[in-house]
């Protein structure tokens, strides 16, 4: 099975070229038995991988130690499920895994349109499989073949890092993944429209759905990622501002940004060189996050030499597909004029652009930031860093009007808004953001910013939720339907635009998430058994807290763990137990921290176990090691991310739910026809 | 054009914000990154460097780490990864991360301030694992 994994990697890559080059030819020659050649052999290419994925995960599945990204990755002891997680845990496999994503997704992109838009598929599968073949020369050719031996089997593999061993972490990466690879489907039928010069918004109707995808598992996979550093990371944080992290956040910025552009041209016929090079960007961003996350660029400045090749090998690849999407657009300039033009900064045209302004603005400066200590270096000699409080500074500004923006854009007239249409969507929604704020400062909280984005949190929901009921009530009087039904109904007409009133919802969750953390509170204590330490949530009760001393019980794949317990009482009452660990990995020297969280509506009661006087004592049980060190959280709102991520993805599996009868759009059509009025006409 | 061209006047305004913002928040909050013997070396010439922050890479030195009781203050010994007789003393007031030890081969990065004593003051430790989760094949062999 091994054996037939590495062989199936060998045999995909002349598959994937061979069909690259057809698809090419074929559509320049119009040749449809070379384009259905083409087509095969996108099946064919994905069948191989995935001979080539379960071929890893069985050398995982067999504990094969002779290979070296099994030995690096496994042990004997590891969980099963963590086995088979071994095919994304480390660079090699996770870039086997991205090919695999990426000719899932190329398959079903094939099959779908079988039978229709058939004018774009040549040079989509042309594209497709270039970018799958890409890959398939670095993992034969990088030096990152997951199927390279060691002179010898060790007894034993390393083992996977105690911090991956979570169920958050083996469900993030995927997720990303899935979001990257996803991308890559409305890329390349932007190429091949460029290519075909068929660049009336058809392409950008196809892919919509694709795009909904990859943004839905895009912000899956970040918001998985905070849930992870937040329950093993250990610091009662989700959002570190780390290259890795921020590699994974800019292309959710620009497929965010190019969600609302596209918008525009399908109903103004405007932006279409903006929307061709924001299409182009993030699918760059897709790749740079996907070599940035394993190769370590960023973090070691000054061993930047080591990992040169990987790097470079991705870079010249982004540097050509740049340059190639680049001179396509300047030769198709002519037939990506824009059909009309802004009339007012008062309009949803307006709203939108500033919208895709704000977001772009964010990326740059998270890229900015990220890259900083390699150009300053590259520039001057002297490496410059920035951190956290670069990326609060700059984004939080950006991310307010960003919020603003998010109430305005649904209502605001097309064109040209007047002052009644201003008058009758904003009154109200200003003055309740108003209460909330006052009622909060009354209420004794405080920081600018947090108040300022509550306040902005209720106008931009009082936005939606009037929307919803207008509606709704217009539905229920034309036809007559009770409201339920009504707005079921009213949801189901137009699924994109309700289901994105219904994210934005969830993103409104967040931002208000991310203002809560400016009222958290933490308290550090040494304690021996029996001493109580008390901590005051801003929301006036009082937790307390009393230690009743370490235990250690054994675990699986675990040498050693200490587990302190916690009495809590709220206001003087019982309120359970909490736990917190530090544990002692078998083949991983240094213990981990695992912390204890007792979560509610409002807020989370955080524990960690910070140090323990003597760690060794304490994993023998002994009365007298029992002296340990904790830190207490009480993070407010918190729970909102997760309540919100929830409410996100409610939104867009709506919005890219296909909906008979309007899915049909465009295919049984003559080739080359121009349909600019196929464009889904927003309300 | 002329609507489009106050437009773009408008734009141009947000971009300049946005730019502004980059530029104010890199020049506040950077952090020169140095290996010891350039932290040294800086410091020398020009002792400004003690006013500003500072980011230094280095390793730490075996058997260097103390606690002041059980309180929240570790002292431990940076060394220079390519000259182990360049060392500076760090003092660090919060959590270390889990895996900070210096009884194993473990490289941090500190950020904080050279104090004009000679003690780095750190407000910031992270250790870098990247060796022992990749490259580690020697390990392994031998």
């Amino acid at each position: 099975m091994i054996l037939l994994g590495e062989f199936a990697l060998w045999i995909a890559l002349p598959v994937g070229i061979w069909g690259a080059v057809l698809g090419f030819v074929g559509g320049r020659k119009q040749r449809g038995d070379l384009v259905l050649s083409g087509e095969r052999s996108v099946y064919a290419v994905f069948f191989l991988l995935i001979l080539t994925s379960a071929g890893i995960i069985t050398a995982f599945l067999t504990d094969r130690f002779e290979y070296w990204y099994v030995a690096n990755y496994s042990n004997r002891e590891l969980d099963t499920y963590f086995k088979i997680a071994g095919l994304w845990a480390g660079q090699r496999g996770s870039l086997v895994f991205w090919a695999l994503l990426l000719s899932l997704f190329s398959s079903i992109a094939v099959f779908t349109n079988r039978h229709k838009n058939r004018e774009f598929m040549p040079y989509v599968v042309g594209v497709l499989l270039s970018i799958t073949s890409f890959f398939l020369v670095v993992l034969l050719f990088g030096d990152v073949n997951p199927f390279e031996r060691l002179p010898f089997a060790p007894a034993n593999g390393r083992g996977l890092n105690p911090q991956l061993q979570s169920y958050w972490m083996t469900m993030h990466p995927p997720t990303l993944y899935l979001g990257f690879t996803a991308f890559t489907i409305p890329f390349a039928f932007a190429i091949s429209a460029l290519l075909k010069g068929e660049l009336d918004t058809r392409w950008i109707v196809i892919t919509r759905r694709w795009t909904l995808i990859s943004w839905f598992f895009l912000a899956n996979g970040i918001i998985l990622g905070m849930r992870w550093a937040y329950e093993e990371l250990g610091w009662g944080g989700f959002w570190f501002w780390d290259p890795v992290e921020n590699a994974s956040l800019l292309p959710w910025l620009t497929a965010t940004a190019f969600l609302h552009s596209i918008q525009i041209q399908e109903n103004r016929g405007m932006l279409k060189v903006w929307n061709m090079s924001l299409v182009t960007l993030t699918f760059l961003l897709t790749i740079f996050a996907t070599f940035l996350t394993r190769s370590g660029l960023i973090e070691s400045v000054h061993t930047f030499a080591e990992n040169t090749q990987i790097a470079l090998i991705f870079l010249s690849f982004m540097g050509v597909v740049a340059g190639i999407c680049l001179l396509l657009i300047v030769w198709r300039y002519p037939m990506l004029k824009s059909e009309n033009q802004i009339q007012s900064f008062i309009s949803r045209e307006a709203a939108f652009l500033f919208n895709n302004l704000f977001l772009l603005g964010i990326a740059f400066a998270v890229m900015w930031g990220t890259l900083l200590p390699l150009i300053s270096e590259w520039l001057t000699g002297q490496a410059i860093t920035v951190g956290p409080p670069f990326f609060n500074r700059v984004n939080l500004p950006i991310g307010m009007a960003l919020l603003a923006l998010t109430g305005v854009g649904p209502v605001i007239a097309w064109r040209r808004a007047s002052r009644r249409n201003l008058a009758r969507n904003f009154r109200m929604p200003v003055a309740l953001g108003m209460i909330v704020v006052a009622a909060l400062y009354l209420s004794g909280a405080r920081n600018g910013m947090a108040l300022l984005t509550f306040g902005l949190a209720a106008f931009v929901v009082t936005i939606i939720f009037v929307e919803f009921v207008k509606g709704t009530k217009a539905r229920a009087s034309i036809e007559g339907e009770g409201p339920a039904i009504a707005l079921l109904h009213l949801v189901g007409r137009n699924r994109r635009r309700w289901g994105g009133y219904i994210v934005h919802v969830g993103v409104v969750l967040i931002f208000t998430a991310f203002a809560g953390a400016a009222f958290d509170r933490k308290v550090v204590q040494t304690l021996d058994p029996g001493d109580t330490v008390t901590i005051e949530s801003p929301f006036g009760h009082e937790y307390t807290l009393t230690y009743q001393g370490l235990s250690s019980p054994r675990g699986q794949n675990m040498l050693r763990q200490a587990v302190a317990l916690m009495t809590v009482e709220k206001n003087g009452r019982p309120f359970g137990t909490l736990t917190a660990e530090k544990r002692l990995y078998l083949t991983w020297e240094t213990p981990v921290t695992e912390v204890g969280i007792r979560s509610s509506f409002l807020e989370d009661l955080y524990l960690i176990l910070e140090n323990v006087s003597d760690l060794g004592g304490a994993f023998e049980n002994s009365a007298e090691a029992q002296r340990a060190t904790f830190e207490v959280q009480v993070n407010i709102l918190v729970g909102w991310i997760w309540y919100g991520g929830l409410v996100v993805s409610i939104g867009s599996l709506i919005g890219m739910w296909p909906s008979r009868g309007q899915a049909t759009v465009g295919p049984r059509t003559k080739i080359g026809a121009k349909q600019p009025a196929l464009a889904a006409k927003g309300p | 054009m002329r609507k489009n061209g106050k437009f773009y006047v408008g734009l141009a305004g947000v971009a300049t914000v946005i730019t502004y913002l980059i530029w104010t928040g890199v020049s506040q909050t950077m952090v020169y990154y140095f290996t010891p013997i350039e932290l040294i070396q800086r410091v020398k010439e020009d002792p400004s460097f003690h006013q500003v922050g500072i980011k230094v890479s280095g390793r730490i030195q075996q058997g260097s780490w103390e606690r002041e009781g059980d309180e929240y203050m570790h002292r431990f010994t940076v060394v220079d990864l390519e000259d182990p007789s360049v060392t500076f003393p760090v003092e660090y007031r919060d959590r270390l991360p889990d895996t900070f030890n210096d009884h194993e081969i473990v490289d941090v990065v500190v950020e904080g301030r050279y104090r004009e004593d000679g003690v780095f003051d750190a407000t910031l430790v992270l250790t870098k694992c990247g060796s022992r989760y990749e490259a580690a094949q020697e390990e392994l062999i031998g």
